[in-house]
């Protein structure tokens, strides 16, 4: 039986699986179908200061091998989080909290909110989905540094991850901007930005006229960006695109990544996260992977 | 709610662009009126809401229209290939105990679930079914309706039944049937109509909502609607049956 654990910034997860923001909630709903305890962590749905209803709908779409969703950041607020929700998930596993501001010193305000309290802040600067905060912040290494620092100035004891956006001219310079603000760690791949038509309407399918693309189909893109960030910081990276097995897992981690987000794979099969936590674990027992961290950023270049 | 993978039974034309697809499977857990399952397309990542129409023990029969390629793609599934699903999910429709009289309005796709109350409560109350097709190649599901105590089929070009929508029907035999309260499911002009139509008139009307979904769990908040108070509810958890007065159609 090989070691699933990993240490992220200094905390031991049961196993790299963490089902990626947006994609489930709290957690309660998925563990009326399965125990979440067997999970690394869970990523929770983005919060911001005040609740939110986010956008109209529809809401989502499909292209081929991957969806577009535009929520908007729909959630009931991190005091509510706080209340209702985090003591329960708590018990469960570990948690990272999403954090979405409007603008940059409301970050520093959810953060001091959630310091202490969760196992990780994920810093979510580049949800392309909002109008103000979001992906603006996320794209210039500047911002990404700044927005960086004044995060991690509110967490004390917390350790802070920033997600990074793909929308990006160059992913290594976001991921050093965020190894010099002071992140703890640095999360991708956000969603692309995509669009979809309705060719019989003549009009964008989704309501927020655009969205952001996940899915199988990003993976190879996604695992590419995870690659170069993680060679261009020393800070851990989680990684995320399209995993839909316990190979794409795998692989992520041997791109760099010393664990994985699951997001769209949630939709395809609920049962997604066990399934490749399992995967994983016999992936390794059948290599001979004594420890999974052994595999954490084990690609060898060609030539 | 479970995650399974199911056998196709049966998958056929039941009407013009109409599917009707049964699959089995063990532990099938108990599915209600107005409940629905989540049907995944091989090679496509959302899989799609479909209304149970059907729940026999271990087979349970949705029905779909073909309206894209994954529903295409899904129409093409042979008996004996596999398909995931999960279910039940969503809340249902409840008739209560004291209402004995109960008026089903449905227009297109949305007759299936409501095809599912009259076979969970055919022998316990009195179904007055107003049922709305496009034209007689749309008719699907005659024999399932007929178990109601009423049937008026409805058809907009009146090439079968009644000429005329749902709601009309509805409205020219309420004062006789005198429903005790209204199940309804249909595009949402439909329901528009039916809310005006029943507007003061005092009986609990519910409808089922149609919506694009992600998990269809409840988690990921995509298909919400707006209630009356201004507030979101999700489809897939919180509905996909609302008080008529609770939303905005």
């Amino acid at each position: 039986m090989s070691d699933l654990r990993v240490n992220l910034c200094g905390v031991e997860l049961k196993n790299p699986v963490i089902p990626a923001s947006g994609t489930f909630g709290f957690g309660r709903e998925f563990n009326e179908l399965y125990d979440i305890s067997i999970l690394g962590a869970v990523c929770t749905k983005g919060l911001t200061l005040e609740p939110r209803l986010g956008n109209p709908v529809p809401r989502i779409a499909e292209s081929r091998g991957v969806i577009l969703n535009a929520v908007g950041l729909q959630n009931p607020g991190v005091g509510h989080f706080i209340e209702h929700d985090l003591a329960w998930l708590k018990g469960k596993t570990r948690v990272i909290a999403n954090v979405a501001g409007r603008e940059t010193e409301e970050y520093g305000t959810i953060c001091a909110r959630l310091d202490e309290l969760v196992d990780f802040v994920e810093l979510n600067i580049s949800c392309p989905n909002v109008k103000c905060g979001g992906m603006a912040l996320g794209v210039r290494p500047e911002n990404v540094e700044n927005v960086t620092r004044i995060a991690k100035s509110a967490l004390k004891r917390t350790p802070l991850l920033v997600k990074l956006s793909p929308n990006v001219e160059n992913i290594a310079e976001n991921a050093r901007a965020a190894e010099r603000g002071g992140a703890d760690g640095i999360s991708l791949v956000n969603t692309f930005t995509g669009m979809v038509i309705d060719i019989e309407k003549r009009r964008p399918l989704l309501a927020n006229n655009t969205g952001g693309v996940s899915g199988a189909g990003i993976k190879p893109i996604a695992v590419r960006m995870v690659y170069e960030a993680a060679h261009a910081v020393s800070i851990p990276v989680v990684g995320m695109g399209g995993i839909v097995t316990a190979e794409d897992a795998i692989e992520f981690l041997m791109a760099g990544a010393t664990a994985v987000e699951v997001g769209t794979q949630n939709f395809t099969d609920a049962l997604a996260c066990p399934k490749i936590i399992d995967g994983m674990e016999k992936w390794c027992d059948y290599h001979g992977v004594e420890r999974i961290s052994d595999l954490v950023g084990a690609v060898k270049m060609n030539g | 709610m479970r995650e399974l993978t199911a056998t196709v039974l049966e998958n056929k034309k039941i009407a013009e662009e109409i599917f009707s697809l049964t699959f089995g499977a063990e532990e099938i857990p108990p599915v209600r009126a107005g409940q629905f399952a989540m049907v995944g397309v091989e090679g496509f990542p959302l899989r799609r809401p479909l209304a149970v129409c059907k729940a026999e023990g271990e087979r349970v029969t949705v029905c779909y229209r073909l309206k894209g390629e994954g529903t295409r793609r899904l129409a093409a599934r042979e008996r004996g290939e596999k398909i995931s699903v999960l279910l039940p999910l969503g809340n249902g429709f409840f008739v209560e105990e004291k209402e004995k009289r109960v008026a089903l309005v449905g227009g297109g796709v949305g007759i299936f679930p409501l095809i599912s109350v009259i076979r969970e409560y055919v022998e316990k109350k009195e179904i007055y079914a107003y049922m709305g097709f496009r034209n007689k190649a749309a008719l699907c599901m005659q024999y399932e309706m007929q178990r109601a105590k009423e049937l008026v089929i409805a058809t907009d070009d009146g090439s079968v039944g009644y000429r005329g929508t749902a709601v009309q029907a509805l409205m020219e035999n309420i004062d006789r049937v005198k429903p005790d309260v209204i199940l309804s499911c249909g595009p949402t002009p439909m329901l528009r109509a039916l809310k005006s139509a029943v507007a003061g008139r005092n009986i609990p009307t519910f409808v089922s909502l149609e919506e694009r979904m992600g998990c269809g769990v409840g988690a990921c908040l995509v298909c919400v609607c707006e209630l009356t108070n201004g507030e979101h509810a999700r489809v897939c958890k919180d509905g996909p049956v609302f008080g008529i007065g609770e939303v905005n159609l």
